[in-house]
């Protein structure tokens, strides 16, 4: 009878401790595997910025003198009161930037998904921009220098002596084009999923086109939309190349040729740390609620 | 009938015009670039801006590669052990981990930098080493590696590695000789996507690099900036933009899209 009831419960054990030991070797495998990225980006990329927070709390370059660094509040004090207008110049040009492509990019998006067929060309096309900020911004001061390309056409616009070089609509213009293909990629994505017979459907229930795009496509494609318009705004947020080259002063002052300013130029640390700072909680706002809205669960 | 018929074609222009319009607006840049690169000294058409890219800016070029090269070996070291990690074992809080791995695309290039170039000053005393440089664009673009990898990982049946074993290979040969080559496509997508951002990257630079050390876009930058605009720095640009184009066309023409779906490129 006990005899019986061992030879039962030996073989199960032996089996969950088998099957326990296996799991512990796989669990100790997979971390061995993800250890370089985990130490890679722990030393390189969260130590730093839990670096930065810390210096953002100390006095000027005081965290180099031979006494100790003097914490302070006073960084973010100057913050809210001196620099506020560089946060909200960053802010205002990133928005007007993602209003800009999301115009623009949705009638963009729709025809490339249901009308054209050459979206191998357009692809082609669409990869210039991503090269970087730099060469658009760059081209840009060419294209609208006086006597460049655009001169022609501000003539026949009668606008010959505006002033468009150092101004707000060609940075504007510069970072939207620089971000056109992520908006176009987020709403196309979602606009293929649609399915074009519920627009016949609408049409044939009597909407107007208008309707049809208001009350069907719209809703529709809102994941899509959010999730476009943040990641712009994202990228647009550290934007540096072209407040500097193709900004008057008013534009310059973005955050990121602030901080490059303060931080290496005038070695002025915790002031530099701290826009990084600010700089920092507004893009991981933005991507919180990007990555809430992508609906990309990649891994699981 | 015959008026909707037109309406109709009218659009359907209309639409064609508008996306050749946007097309337009893409190249703009690159196109005044290059229109400016071949002007010589006296306003002249001239090739030799582009000889000037090859001699004077030439150690710039070969730093871009190599910074490239090293950083396009390490985020394949680090992204492909971690990749198959993430898709093959079970994990406790797997997706906050990849979440975690991820961020470094969501920084700032700015705040990276400041951050990165404080840390090589008081903390890992990197400053004067290509090192710091190629790590720190490690860092910036390996999530662009991994999250391609974690795709084609994920569309490679398991079964193959299975059967593999079955078939007598150990763990190590049915990685190296079946998994490797078959996600090979996901592995080039990763080379291209980060070759692309690493060999362009000018900010995350301009706060890291060592005094000895300055990339072709850094070069551009700097020039831009101080000498004003010149044929020659206009020509450097070109090349830079041309060299990404070629391989981005490469990558289309052998492999397709599909591999490039859900990151920054299509």
């Amino acid at each position: 009878m006990s005899g019986e009831q061992i030879v039962v419960a030996q073989p199960a054990t032996l089996a969950v401790r088998d099957v326990r030991r296996r799991e512990r070797t796989a669990r100790m495998t997979s971390l061995t595997l993800v250890l370089p990225a985990i130490l890679l980006t722990l030393l390189f990329l969260y130590y730093p910025l839990v670096f930065i927070v810390r210096m953002s709390f100390t006095l000027a370059d005081s965290f180099l003198s031979p006494a100790g660094p003097t914490f302070t509040l006073e960084n973010y004090v100057v913050m809210t009161g001196r620099y506020l207008p560089n946060v909200l110049v960053t802010i205002k040009l990133a928005g007007l930037a993602t209003l800009f492509d999301l115009v623009f990019g949705f009638p963009f998006a729709y025809i490339l998904v249901r009308r054209v067929r050459y979206r191998d060309l357009v692809r082609g096309f669409m990869v210039f921009p991503m090269f970087g900020a730099l060469y658009i911004a760059f081209g840009m001061r060419f294209i609208l220098l006086p006597g460049g390309l655009a001169t022609p056409l501000l003539k026949l616009l009668g606008a010959e002596n505006a002033q468009v070089l150092y101004g707000l609509p060609s940075v504007v213009f510069a970072m939207s084009i620089f971000t056109f293909p992520f908006m176009v990629m987020n709403i196309g994505t979602a606009l293929s999923n649609v399915d074009p017979t519920l627009e016949e459907a609408a049409a044939c229930l009597g909407a107007r086109p208008w309707q049809t795009i208001w009350r069907v496509l719209l809703p529709l494609t809102r994941a899509g939309i959010v999730a476009g318009s943040l990641m712009v705004f994202g990228w647009n947020i550290g934007a540096f190349a072209e407040p500097l080259l193709l900004g008057s002063i008013a534009e310059q002052r973005t955050l990121a040729w602030t901080l490059y300013q303060r931080g290496v130029v005038q070695t002025d640390y915790g002031l530099s740390t701290t826009m990084g700072v600010v700089l920092l909680s507004l893009a991981f706002t933005v991507t919180y609620f990007s990555l809430r809205y992508s609906r990309g669960a990649l891994v699981e | 009938m015959s008026r909707t018929l037109s309406r109709r074609r009218l659009g359907g222009l209309l639409s064609h015009a508008y996306v050749w319009f946007c097309l337009l607006m893409f190249v703009l840049p690159f196109i005044a670039l290059l229109n400016y690169s071949f002007t010589g000294p006296q306003g002249n058409y001239a090739l030799e801006n582009f000889k000037y890219v090859f001699g004077s800016f030439g150690s710039n070029l070969v730093w871009s590669f190599k910074i490239s090269g090293l950083t396009l070996v390490l985020n394949l070291l680090v992204s492909l052990p971690a990749a198959y990690a993430l898709v093959r074992y079970p994990f406790p809080g797997k997706r906050f981990l990849f979440s975690g791995l991820t961020l470094p695309l969501y920084v700032p290039g700015a705040v990276l930098g400041i951050a990165l170039v404080l840390t090589y000053n008081f903390t890992y005393r990197l400053t004067t080493s290509m090192w710091g440089l190629v790590l720190a664009m490690t860092v910036g673009t390996f999530p662009l590696m991994l999250t391609p990898l974690v795709v084609a990982l994920k569309d490679l049946p398991i079964v193959f590695e299975e059967a593999a074993q079955c078939l007598g290979a150990t763990r190590w040969q049915a990685y190296w000789r079946v998994v490797f080559p078959l996600i090979g496509p996901g592995i080039s997508a990763g080379l291209l996507l980060s070759f692309i951002i690493v060999f362009n990257e000018y900010l995350v630079t301009l706060f890291v690099h060592p005094t000895f050390i300055t990339t072709a876009p850094l070069r551009v930058f700097g020039l831009v900036r101080t000498a004003g605009l010149l044929p020659t720095t206009a020509a450097l640009a070109v090349t830079m933009q041309l060299i990404s184009f070629v391989a981005v066309i490469a990558f289309f023409r052998i492999f397709g899209t599909r591999y490039l779906k859900g990151t920054y490129l299509i």
